[in-house]
């Protein structure tokens, strides 16, 4: 699989306590973006955050440590991810998902686009 | 019986912290442990008025089993020393010693003070209902 040097970058937050279909939101999406063969994803976890509700989230206090936020990333080219964008719509209850441009510099072992 | 006196009032205890220390942060939306500071003041205004109330000096007899349910059960459950403890070390570590050494302070100067007005309110009651 290859990826074009002018690619897009999706970016979906969530928290970690978002769940579907009884698995954790995160795990879900990466599981769909690998069956349909995206060419990658990656799951990162935050020490604090807060949404549109405004309510804090944060590992510094035990209470507000119960749903720290997620941000799941998935480079590829602007097509594929306008292909998995109807996917991931009915898997998101709460979050923000946004896209942008980036350049790929390198994917795999393979220096270059 | 005893421990399902503890398991009770320690259910109702530890639901209530989660409660009070929720709203307390969503209340502040700050990252210092507020809702801890304040479960472990009022806890321990409770357990001071609980402590007189249920003495051999007071006026009220409270059988050992409301003692264990309230004392050992609801007040344990609803502070937290081991809560307390996390977030001091969470703001050590990330180098915020003023504010972990006031939440030391204020949390055991205002726990102490809490267990005296606990105390002093027991008493007003006793003298109330020997009135």
């Amino acid at each position: 699989m290859l990826l074009p040097r002018d690619a897009t970058l999706l970016r979906i937050f969530i928290g970690e306590s978002d769940r579907y279909e009884g698995h954790p939101l995160y795990e879900a999406i990466v599981l769909k973006a690998r069956e349909v063969h995206m060419a990658g994803a990656t799951v990162l976890r935050g020490p604090m955050s807060f949404g549109r509700s405004s309510r804090l989230h944060s590992a510094k206090i035990l209470r507000l440590s119960d749903d720290l936020p997620i941000v799941v990333e998935i480079v590829d080219s602007q097509q594929q991810i306008d292909q998995f964008l109807p996917i991931l719509e009915p898997m998101i209850g709460s979050g923000l998902v946004t896209v942008e441009k980036v350049q790929v510099v390198r994917y795999g072992d393979a220096p270059g686009a | 019986m005893a421990y399902l006196w503890v398991a009770i009032g320690g259910a109702l205890g530890s639901m209530a912290r989660y409660g009070m220390s929720g709203f307390i942060a969503a209340l502040t939306g700050s990252t210092f442990p507020y809702g801890t500071l304040v479960v472990n003041v009022t806890g321990a205004m409770l357990i001071g008025f609980l402590a007189t109330l249920s003495g051999p000096e007071s006026r009220y007899f409270i059988p050992a089993s409301g003692r264990i349910f309230m004392m050992t059960g609801v007040c344990g459950g609803y502070t937290t020393f081991s809560t307390f403890s996390l977030e001091s070390a969470n703001l050590m570590r990330d180098g915020e010693w003023t504010a972990a050494l006031a939440n030391i302070g204020f949390s055991v100067i205002l726990c102490l003070v809490a267990i005296w007005i606990g105390h002093i309110g027991a008493l007003v009651l006793n003298r109330v209902r020997g009135a």
